[in-house]
């Protein structure tokens, strides 16, 4: 637990040094958010449906580039191998990069939210507060599987291919369960009515977190 | 404790179909020091990491401890230190910052305490608060030793150790490997050239085309160095 605390706290000491990962995770994120804007404006999408799969798409990009850096950053001057030396459990490791990475999201998507409204001129309403459960759920889950296959491609020449390459195939059934479960509560609909979809992404979270704390020491040493 | 700090036997290592390591056989007691010298690509490095335990071999065992260094446990690796000619420092954090965190990864009672001492005898206390993005090659590899040698290993590996050091680098280096040693730390040292610590009886081994030849007389540790212009 000292060195899941140790490794958390040093990775948000650095993010607030530089603000690096936060402030290039929310520009993606607000970019592709109004990029997806303008390509859907002519098709009269300004519907809660559109606005949570633009949402949505937006948290995948930033996940994407959020666990890239997380891994990147231990590889620089090798400190990677003075982690995996230590007596820190490497599951311990995948726990903290995933906490950091669940944060710096966390951050950004606040921020692509406020955007989201702005952008497609949804309603404010109290029901907003339920796009919460399913945007957390799918951040860890995200988070969890881009920070287990960062720690495999970022040991290959092509890593910035084949991270999205694996990620986003395995994120579909949470990311059709998050866009589903955020248009309703974009449209106002009752917690009731989120159940089902909330049920598979914290199913998705669970399976994927014990994998990446199971797995992340046969992934993420040398060869 | 076991005799050997080290003991590896019939060690092969391979990437893809090119071969690194052949039937390397090496072991190595409590305060005793070997320096494994060959040319660049000879598999100085790849032979280091694997003994740390960082990386497994294709073939054969390494045990470190007594424990097969696949499955070592936290309580062995914090025995382990490891000085490379990559620093393994993050840049962003400062000199202190460094050592604390690494400190708090391998449970020190008091790493704020252990930091500065380290930072003192590493002669960089001056600049403990300036990051380590800012540092000299040297000033960076010598804050490297004080984090390999913070919490006391009991088997040191140095690889190209002298990288980038100027001459009182390498002294001050050459120092705190010969308290280590003098305190019962086994230290492996890899080299393109053969280095001289005062004071450490070094047993030179030259690895070559992946294997490890028997230790070098003194004469022919000489012909060595000065065919390596040292």
């Amino acid at each position: 637990m000292a060195g899941f605390a140790a490794v958390l706290r040093k990775d948000l000491r650095l993010e607030l040094r530089s603000g690096e990962s936060t402030i290039s995770l929310a520009t993606l994120a607000l970019l592709v958010l109004v990029v997806l804007v303008f390509a859907l404006e002519r098709a009269g999408a300004e519907s809660a449906e559109t606005a949570a799969g633009a949402l949505w798409v937006a948290l995948v990009f930033s996940g994407l580039l959020s666990a890239t850096r997380a891994l990147s950053a231990e590889r620089e001057n090798g400190c990677i191998r003075a982690l995996l030396l230590s007596p820190l459990d490497p599951g311990a490791l995948f726990a903290s990069k995933l906490a950091a990475a669940f944060a710096f999201m966390t951050v950004a998507e606040a921020a692509v939210v406020a955007l989201m409204i702005l952008l497609f001129n949804l309603d404010i309403h109290t029901g907003l507060v339920l796009l919460a459960p399913p945007l957390a759920l799918g951040t860890l889950g995200f988070a969890a599987v881009a920070t287990l296959l960062a720690a495999i491609s970022s040991r290959t020449r092509a890593s910035e291919l084949l991270l999205p390459l694996l990620a986003v195939p395995m994120f579909v059934p949470a990311l059709i369960a998050g866009v589903r479960a955020s248009a309703a509560a974009l449209g106002g609909a009752p917690l009731s009515a989120m159940w089902d979809w909330l049920g598979i992404l914290v199913a998705f979270d669970v399976l994927f977190v014990t994998a990446g704390y199971l797995l992340f020491e046969q992934v993420v040493g040398e060869d | 404790m076991p005799a050997s700090v080290i003991e590896a036997h019939e060690l092969f290592k391979s990437f893809g179909f090119n071969p690194v390591l052949r039937d390397v056989e090496f072991n190595l007691a409590p305060g005793r020091a070997a320096l494994i010298v060959g040319q660049n690509g000879a598999g100085k490095s790849t032979l280091i990491r694997i003994l740390a335990g960082l990386s497994r071999p294709s073939a054969g065992t390494v045990l470190l401890f007594g424990e097969d260094s696949r499955r070592l446990g936290p309580r062995y690796r914090r025995r382990i230190g490891l000085l490379t000619h990559q620093s393994l420092l993050y840049p962003n954090l400062t000199a202190r910052e460094n050592l604390e965190f690494f400190g708090d990864l391998y449970g020190l009672d008091d790493s704020r305490a252990a930091a500065a001492r380290w930072l003192e005898r590493a002669g960089l206390a001056g600049v403990a608060e300036e990051r380590v993005r800012s540092f000299s090659r040297g000033m960076e590899q010598r804050l490297a030793a004080a984090r390999a040698l913070l919490a006391d290993p009991a088997f040191l590996l140095l690889d190209e150790p002298y990288a980038g050091l100027d001459p009182q680098g390498r002294e001050m280096v050459a120092t705190l490997v010969r308290d280590a040693v003098g305190r019962g730390c086994a230290v492996v040292a890899a080299a393109h050239a053969p280095f001289v610590v005062e004071d450490v009886d070094f047993e030179v081994l030259e690895l070559a085309r992946g294997q490890l030849g028997a230790p070098l007389e003194e004469s022919r540790r000489g012909r060595l160095r000065s065919q390596l212009g040292r």
